[in-house]
């Protein structure tokens, strides 16, 4: 178990900057997911911290040591590709114990180890299977043992899911998680998908173009956006921008653009704290919305319902109010007429100023 | 100035920092056995070839070059301006296309032989007009057949067209043995269409530069045929239809979409075809004594090794010649892609290209087409085939009656035997030699592709199927006669180390691309489990590559067993320890019989040996492509 520590870690290829100078901390035991769009770099900080690329400038730590120019047979790494990259020429057995090999155990040891982990992965009974024998899901979980059964100081994972259908990967997404939870190795993992990366991880570093836009807990990043690329690309809400007329400590008052209207809100996170004159985004969540009964004196907002879907658990209703789309969350067994105005009410405190 | 000079060192050191990066111990040794081997039996042995031609004992000196350029010998044209139209003439060209004999056969049937001879330009022209027809002729041949398999559909045109690659299966020496049988006066072609159809009313016997441009564009077809195959099937077939629904139609879709899609693969294919017809050896051997010896490769052969033990001067002045004219039109091009193509004898894309049915007229016509070049092409390998096995073969068009003594009787010279085991041995040491060379190269050029200045060495080792062979062999002659390598004392040596290098490239490109298939992850994946960069190429890359591997090998071993200039060039100097391709030299010429039946034996075994291998070395590749899917 080991901190893994970035300082300004920088990547080209040619041109394109695919790692800009990332700097951030993996505590002990933590699942740290890097999540952003496709070709945002998180597959080179991955393969950097791997030692499967040699990063151009900065440096990469475990613990207090350096390990930027340490090739990675001497990072006590395990890594999970995306298409999982069993060794077509050895079986499943072969496959996982092909580490232990290579570390000198003895016969005994390698062939209890491997059992052990076969088990631990539910696979059990499969070991002269060839890869090719087995379904995308037990692949993965090949690939997954593979990389835990040498008990590396870290664990890599560079969208291990993506391959699989729907449930399979919902399902393998708690299992994941579980057996880390149990082996408590310190995890970096690489999604596109923000559902997944909320469901699985302590923490989160949001990325776009190479740099890092936002590192938190699920909640943080979802509740306290620090900037517009993260407000929009984590999770859905209404968006309004908008100019900071007045500012009563954490309150703001802020004139929207689209509509005619003034607003209170507070600011999304407090390192972007904005001041009287700064241009902002309002973002108000769906669920944040309430319908509104009776008339309140501000941060009410009369829309237009052109549809709404059923989702279970709540009414998803989108709306407009002049140019401005709303997506608005209501308790499922509300009545909201579609072609009718109906008014909304966003309380202050979830109303989110974001400074631009 | 100052920023300048820090930006290069900036630029060096980064460099530097990824090359510590990327090679290992094991890198470095790998690819200094490479560079080594390609030094000392190639690049140095070149420089050689440059350096004597211009230095002698008494300092440099450009008198053999001024030498070559005026004997009318070698350059005997001279080009006057006139006043009349067309306001030039040439003088110094000798013979002329062909000339007609006729005799009175006893029965008193008067016969009419048309001999084609072709013009005699001088050695240097010679070999630039023997290239350069072969060349056009084989694009417009090998063109027009893949583009009749590309384009349209009709019964048995899949068999067809691996029937028409067969001249791949074998080389211009063996070939022009079997061919040279079949055009003579008395050969089978004029005894089947002169005496037996007679639907022609003289007999045609062909020598000199005709017979070499035959002989070569029967062999180098496929090549070209290979290329624009490939280009045609994988032209996108929405592109066609797009022109097609814009108004374009036939030759003018052909002359507008298709034919500038294709050619690029075309020129690069008739380009190799170029240089393989001008560094070609074996074909003006078998035509001796007719102009055909009048080309650059037979006269640095004939001049190379003096029985006093020296290489004259002018031998290595004409091999500097051919050895630009490939470099030329190398550069020129620097298309090498055709190269690699070749060395990996690949049949073609992947894709289902759409075809057109034809209509009945027009199928007899390809048909036609399609089987008199069928029937040219494989005439120099039936040729070969029923020499071998002919007892007594006079004016008939088959043997009149067949044996296996021709083959008794090689193996009863012990020369032969000898021989035969020479090429053997050879061989299979150079294959080991060209198996770990190659895997490395291969390697290094598929893996390292982050160290700076890698495209280097891919070039490096692609390189050796256009530097003329024959140009290879003088340097080695020059860099070491008279050094304990010599090839008077033992031709093992220079002969392994120039089929090593000569043919490494087929080796080269079968486990390059078997690498390129291999997900370079699953090397990764075994560096994060904590094997070393060595190890992983032990246990997980060459296990992987082990049939890629196999087929290359199988490919270098047989072309190194069919090698003539080397190895003709070595044989004279030093007749124990020749290979087969120099007693089947020396027979055509040399031998007792003085007949072609036993070289015809000797060359049947190395064609049946090319066929058993390179159609293996396919087949293995073919399987191993659809075994490693779904993985
Ligand atoms: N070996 C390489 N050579 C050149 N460019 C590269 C290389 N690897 C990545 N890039 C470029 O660097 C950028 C970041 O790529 P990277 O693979 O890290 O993105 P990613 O976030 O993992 O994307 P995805 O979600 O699609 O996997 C991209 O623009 C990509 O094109
Ligand atoms: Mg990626």
């Amino acid at each position: 178990m080991v901190k893994i520590r970035t300082v300004d870690l920088t990547k080209r290829f040619g041109e394109v900057v695919a790692v800009d100078h990332v700097s951030l901390e993996i505590q002990h035991g933590e699942f740290f997911t890097l999540l952003g769009p496709s070709g945002c770099g998180k597959t080179t900080f991955l393969r950097c911290i791997a030692g499967l690329e040699l990063p151009d400038e900065g440096k990469v730590y475990f613990d207090d040591q350096e390990v930027t120019e340490v090739p990675p047979h001497k990072r006590d790494t395990g890594m999970v590709f995306q298409n999982y990259a069993l060794w077509p020429h050895m079986n499943v057995f072969d496959n996982i114990a092909y580490g232990l090999k290579i570390r000198g155990y003895k016969k005994e040891e390698i062939r209890k180890r491997v059992m052990e982990v076969l088990k631990l992965v539910k696979l059990e009974g499969m070991e002269n299977r060839t890869p090719h024998q087995l379904s995308g899901g037990q692949q993965q979980r090949v690939a997954l043992a593979r990389a835990i059964v040498i008990n590396p100081k870290v664990l890599l994972f560079d969208e291990p899911l993506s391959n699989l259908d729907a449930k399979l990967r919902i399902e393998m997404r708690a299992e994941l998680k579980r057996l880390q939870r149990e082996l408590g190795i310190t995890t970096l993992y690489v999604t596109h998908d923000q559902e997944e990366a909320m469901s699985i991880s302590d923490r989160i570093a949001v990325m776009n173009q190479g740099r890092v836009m936002q590192i938190g807990t699920p909640q943080e990043i979802y509740k306290h956006p620090k900037n517009e690329f993260v407000a929009r690309f984590i999770g859905q809400g209404t968006f309004l921008y908008g100019e900071v007329v007045a500012k009563d400590g954490e309150r703001l008052k802020v004139r929207l653009e689209a509509i005619e209207k003034e607003v209170l809100a507070v600011p999304s996170h407090p390192e972007a704290n904005p001041d009287v004159g700064d241009r902002v985004l309002v973002m108000v969540r769906p669920e944040s919305f309430e319908l509104a009964p009776e008339t309140r004196d501000s941060n009410e907002f009369e829309v237009e319902v052109y549809h709404v879907s059923f989702l279970g658990n709540s009414l998803r209703v989108q709306a407009r109010a002049g140019d401005a789309p709303f997506v608005i969350e209501v308790d499922p067994d509300e009545e909201v007429p579609v072609g009718k105005s109906i008014k909304v009410y966003a309380s202050p405190e979830l109303t989110l100023a974001i400074r631009l | 100035m100052g920023s300048r000079a820090e930006g290069l060192e900036e630029r060096l050191k980064r460099s530097l920092r990824r090359l510590k990066w990327e090679m290992d111990p094991f890198s470095w040794s790998q690819l200094f056995i490479v560079l080594a081997a390609f030094a000392a039996f190639m690049l140095i042995p070149l420089g050689m070839v440059i350096v004597r031609s211009f230095y002698t004992s008494g300092g440099f000196t450009l008198d053999s070059l001024k030498l070559v350029l005026t004997d009318d010998y070698y350059f005997p044209l001279r080009v006057h301006l006139t006043s009349d139209f067309p306001f030039i003439s040439m003088e110094g060209v000798r013979g002329s296309l062909y000339h007609v004999v006729e005799y009175t056969r006893p029965t008193g049937e008067v016969v009419k032989i048309i001999y084609i001879t072709g013009w005699d330009f001088g050695v240097l022209v010679n070999s630039l007009v023997v290239a350069t027809s072969t060349a056009i002729l084989s694009t417009v041949l090998g063109f027009t057949l893949a583009f009749i398999f590309a384009k349209y559909k009709f019964p048995g045109a899949e068999a067809l067209r691996i029937i028409s690659l067969i001249p791949l299966l074998s080389t211009p020496f063996v070939g022009a043995i079997g061919l040279k049988r079949m055009i003579v006066s008395d050969g089978v072609l004029n005894v089947l269409f002169h005496d037996i159809l007679r639907v022609i009313p003289f007999k045609v016997e062909i020598t000199g530069l005709p017979a070499v441009i035959m002989v070569q564009t029967l062999i180098f077809y496929p090549i070209v045929m290979l290329n624009a195959y490939t280009a045609l099937i994988s032209l996108d077939p929405s592109l066609e239809e797009q022109a097609i629904n814009m108004g374009a139609s036939g030759f003018r879709l052909f002359r507008t979409i298709t034919l500038p899609l294709a050619t690029p693969g075309v020129e690069a294919g008739a380009l190799l075809v170029f240089i393989l017809a001008l560094e070609d050896l074996g074909t003006p051997i078998v035509f001796k004594g007719t102009v055909a010896e009048k080309v650059l490769t037979f006269q640095i052969f004939n001049r190379i090794f003096t029985p006093a033990g020296l290489i004259s001067q002018e031998a290595t002045t004409l091999a500097l010649i051919l050895l630009v004219i490939s470099a030329v039109v190398f550069v020129a091009v620097r298309r090498y892609v055709s190269l690699r193509r070749y060395a990996m004898l690949g049949k073609g894309g992947i894709w289902r290209p759409r075809r057109r049915r034809l209509s009945n007229k027009t199928v007899v016509l390809v048909y036609v087409f399609v089987f008199a070049v069928l029937f040219f092409a494989t005439l120099p390998h039936i040729g070969v085939t029923l020499l071998a096995f002919s007892k007594e073969w006079g004016t008939t068009i088959l043997p009149e009656s067949y044996t296996l003594n021709n083959f008794k009787a090689v193996l009863a010279d012990e020369q032969a035997r000898r021989s035969i085991v020479n090429s053997l041995v050879y061989s299979g040491i150079a294959t080991v030699f060209m198996v770990i060379l190659g895997v490395s190269a291969a390697y290094l050029v598929s893996r390292k592709k982050g160290v700076p200045g890698i495209e280097a060495l891919d070039l490096l080792v692609t390189l050796p199927i256009a530097v003329p062979g024959i140009a290879v062999a003088t340097g080695l002659f020059l860099t070491y006669l008279g050094t304990p390598l010599s090839p008077t004392i033992s031709g093992a040596p220079l002969l392994i180390a120039s089929y090593t290098v000569r043919k490494i490239p087929f080796t080269v490109r079968s486990v390059f691309s078997g690498l390129e298939q291999t997900d370079k992850a699953l090397d990764e994946v075994a560096w994060t489990v904590g094997a070393s960069r060595t190890r992983t190429f032990f246990t997980i890359i060459l296990p992987l590559i082990a049939l890629n591997v196999l087929a290359g090998g199988m490919l270098s071993f047989i072309y190194s067993m069919s090698e003539v200039s080397t190895g003709i060039v070595v044989g004279d100097a030093n007749h124990r320890d020749a290979p087969m391709t120099w007693k089947m030299y020396d027979m055509l010429f040399h031998g007792l019989a003085g007949g072609l039946a036993q070289p015809a034996a000797m060359g049947f075994m190395l064609m049946g040996l090319q066929f058993v291998f390179i159609v293996g070395a396919n087949l293995l590749l073919r399987k191993r492509a659809t075994a490693l899917i779904g993985v």
